[in-house]
């Protein structure tokens, strides 16, 4: 079976072959064969029996629908975008180079708009506060990705926000 | 007072909530939750014998809403409210509701959460008590105070210096002024943080002691004058004045020190006739001296290590000497530690992005067990959300070993086991502390870790190295295709069918 990924900002096609739960998975020429047990619907157990039978258990969750998931081992956390059958292209991939462009901020998290502190046309430095958001109790500054000009303000003080609502625009 | 409890009301959610709960059950005695909206399948209402919603998910519509509570200790017909902590846990006019009542609070008198809930009282109570405190203002600085009055103030008391809410706790309403120039702003934050977090905008000024280690002492005190202190907490791992790591016993405290800072912490109990359990906040500076800071008339959230490392069961005495029992421990043993203990902080917090909260869907979860290890869950399971309307905190994990050194390296171990996916959380983050030569070598003040933190400059606490890029790839391709099968026209598969046993498995510490 074939398939493309994207990892670590990289896009990678995969040869995978699934035989008697072992996993053979093919990628710029290197070849890994994993011995695969389902331990639940968001964890595998993955042991490697050609590289010193090294045993992981990694898990998964799945962000979104569109076929992006964070891959958890035990040494950290990476996401992975699957390309394959869904012609989910552009979007957030082409924003991941950071603080280049055009930048919007969002609101991370459900909260309460408290302070705006910049308005349309001000300079801004990159890691300057933007709005503070309350949530959870906390006052959260959110800040500037960039250096550049605020091109509009859509957050009100008061205003109560969900996550990903558009708060600041910096250009 | 001499009446034995038979029910007791929780007045609270969370972890602690069900910490209480299993202590009343050891106890023999009938527990009773309160929930808001959100809560109604949350863990403190699973555990409880009987549970009674109480409005929704807002706090001031819910936990703080002491007619409604009342109301629930009526109908249920409890003779006690435990307060926890957080919420009306330090509100006198919830301990002299309960009183009036005829319920017992399980706490200290109003009159003792009165006078020590107020910092600028207790600095007062401290300094009769013969204790020394750190130098500051006297009164209270309320909202009508000008500007230029608290500079003239700030200006007696010293740069650098930190201006705190006089109903303050937790970190809110705390800032640090190290100019003149950073007054007005920092006024500003401190004053509307301090009302919208307590309702109440005074402030007051206090000289910041330079690189301090922040010590305290756990107390009991029973009906009859008998005061119990405990071996101290080291709690100087702090973030933005928010304890993230507590340990106990501290490196930097000797025996002799140990004994001093006992006897102070039981001066100013005893002065103030405190019942209950409490604990006193000490800053410790470079040359061994020691200053009142507060105290806080409740149970403390990092309570787990003084419990590790003295064998004593504190809500158990909490619920003891509530029902009119005399504190018989042995008070020389309360300050001989027993081993070492550390507790981290488990929060739904981004550390690589200012540790911003992220709450939500947890989808999936392992959790650290095995020996020596403690966990405080707050309920935070896989499929469960965690509410945007609390405290973000989601779990305490509490180490134990004969060593400090021994002691980190469990730590490190069940941080390597732990692993929440669908929010962000602080775990990461304390993986890396726990590994960090100058944390484990004890070499530390209260502005380690904001100092740390600005040296990393924003840097990913846990980068997968290269080598394991491999294992994420075919996780992916496996992911990928397992999924892919699910979707497609098959039954359920055993694993599915199996995941309530694996959870059930997990909550009861199994596997």
């Amino acid at each position: 079976m074939e398939l493309q990924i994207e990892i670590g900002g990289r896009i990678r096609a995969l040869a995978v072959e699934v035989r008697d739960g072992q996993y053979r998975v093919t990628s710029d020429g290197e070849t890994w064969l994993a011995d695969v047990g389902i331990v639940d619907a968001a964890t595998y157990s993955l042991i490697f029996p050609d590289r010193g039978h090294v045993s992981q258990e990694v898990g998964v969750a799945d962000s979104g629908s569109n076929g992006d998931f964070s891959v958890h081992l035990a040494s950290g956390v990476t996401t992975v975008r699957s390309l394959t059958g869904g012609g989910r292209f552009g979007g957030r991939g082409a924003q991941a180079a950071q603080a280049v462009g055009t930048q919007q901020v969002v609101a991370p998290m459900p909260g309460k708009v408290l302070r705006v502190l910049v308005k349309p046309g001000d300079q801004v430095k990159a890691r300057q506060g933007l709005v503070v958001v309350e949530a959870m109790k906390m006052e959260n500054e959110l800040r500037s990705p960039k250096d550049g000009r605020v091109v509009s303000v859509p957050a009100i003080e008061g205003m109560s926000v969900e996550a990903g609502r558009l708060l600041v625009v910096v250009e | 007072m001499s009446a034995p409890l038979t029910k007791v009301l929780i007045a609270n959610r969370g972890e602690i909530a069900v910490r209480i709960i299993r202590a009343c059950h050891e106890m023999g005695l009938k527990a009773v939750a309160v929930y808001s909206d959100c809560d109604r399948t949350a863990q403190h209402v699973r555990h409880a014998d009987e549970a009674y919603a109480i409005g929704p998910n807002p706090p001031r519509d819910s936990y703080l809403r002491i007619d409604k509570i009342l109301d629930v200790a009526r109908a249920s017909g409890a003779d006690a409210v435990h307060p926890g902590y957080g919420f009306l846990a330090e509100n006198p006019d919830f301990a002299r509701a309960c009183r009036d009542a005829g319920l017992i609070f399980v706490g200290p008198t109003p009159e003792a959460i009165d006078l020590m809930g107020s910092k600028t009282a207790a600095r007062g109570v401290a300094m009769a008590a013969g204790v020394r405190v750190v130098p500051g203002t006297e009164e209270a600085l309320g909202p009508d105070v000008a500007e230029a009055e608290v500079a003239r103030v700030a200006a007696e008391v010293g740069y650098p210096l930190l201006i705190k809410a006089v109903s303050g706790g937790g970190g809110k309403g705390m800032r640090t002024v190290t100019d003149p120039g950073e007054l007005p702003s920092a006024l500003r934050a401190a004053r509307s943080e301090a009302l919208s977090a307590f309702g109440d905008p005074a402030v007051y000024i206090e000289r910041l002691v330079v690189r301090p280690r922040h010590i305290e002492i756990q107390l009991l005190g029973d009906h009859y004058g008998t005061i119990v202190p405990f071996v101290e907490r080291e709690c100087s791992i702090q973030r933005r004045h928010q304890k993230v790591v507590e340990e106990s016993p501290s490196l930097q405290v000797s025996a002799a020190t140990r004994a001093a800072l006992a006897s102070a912490a039981s001066a100013v109990a005893r002065r103030v006739g405190y019942t209950n359990a409490g604990t006193i906040e000490f800053l410790l500076d470079q040359s061994g001296e020691f200053f009142f800071l507060e105290m806080n008339t409740r149970l403390q959230v990092e309570h787990p290590i003084t419990e590790l490392v003295t064998l004593t069961d504190l809500v158990h005495w909490q619920l003891r000497i509530a029902g009119g029992e005399r504190l018989d421990l042995d008070p020389g043993q309360a300050l001989v530690p027993h081993g070492h203990a550390i507790e981290c902080r488990i929060y739904a917090e981004d550390p690589d992005h200012d540790f911003l909260p992220s709450p939500g869907r947890v989808t999936a979860m392992r959790v650290p067990a095995g020996p020596g290890i403690r966990r405080d869950d707050s309920g935070a399971v896989a499929g469960a959300d965690v509410p945007v309307s609390y405290d973000p905190l989601i779990a305490k994990v509490s180490a134990w070993d004969v060593d400090r050194p021994m002691a980190i390296a469990r730590m490190r171990r069940a941080l390597g086991e732990y692993d929440v996916r669908g929010i962000k959380t602080t775990i990461p983050f304390f993986r890396w502390l726990l590994a960090d030569p100058d944390f484990q070598a004890g070499r530390f003040d209260t502005s380690f870790i904001d100092s740390a933190l600005a040296a990393r400059a924003g840097r990913p606490f846990q980068e997968m190295p290269p080598e394991d890029e491999h294992v994420a790839i075919v996780t992916a391709a496996v992911h990928a295709i397992t999924q892919k099968s699910r979707t497609a026209d098959v039954p359920a598969a055993p694993a599915e069918r199996n995941s309530r046993w694996m959870r059930y498995a997990r909550e009861q510490g199994l596997r």
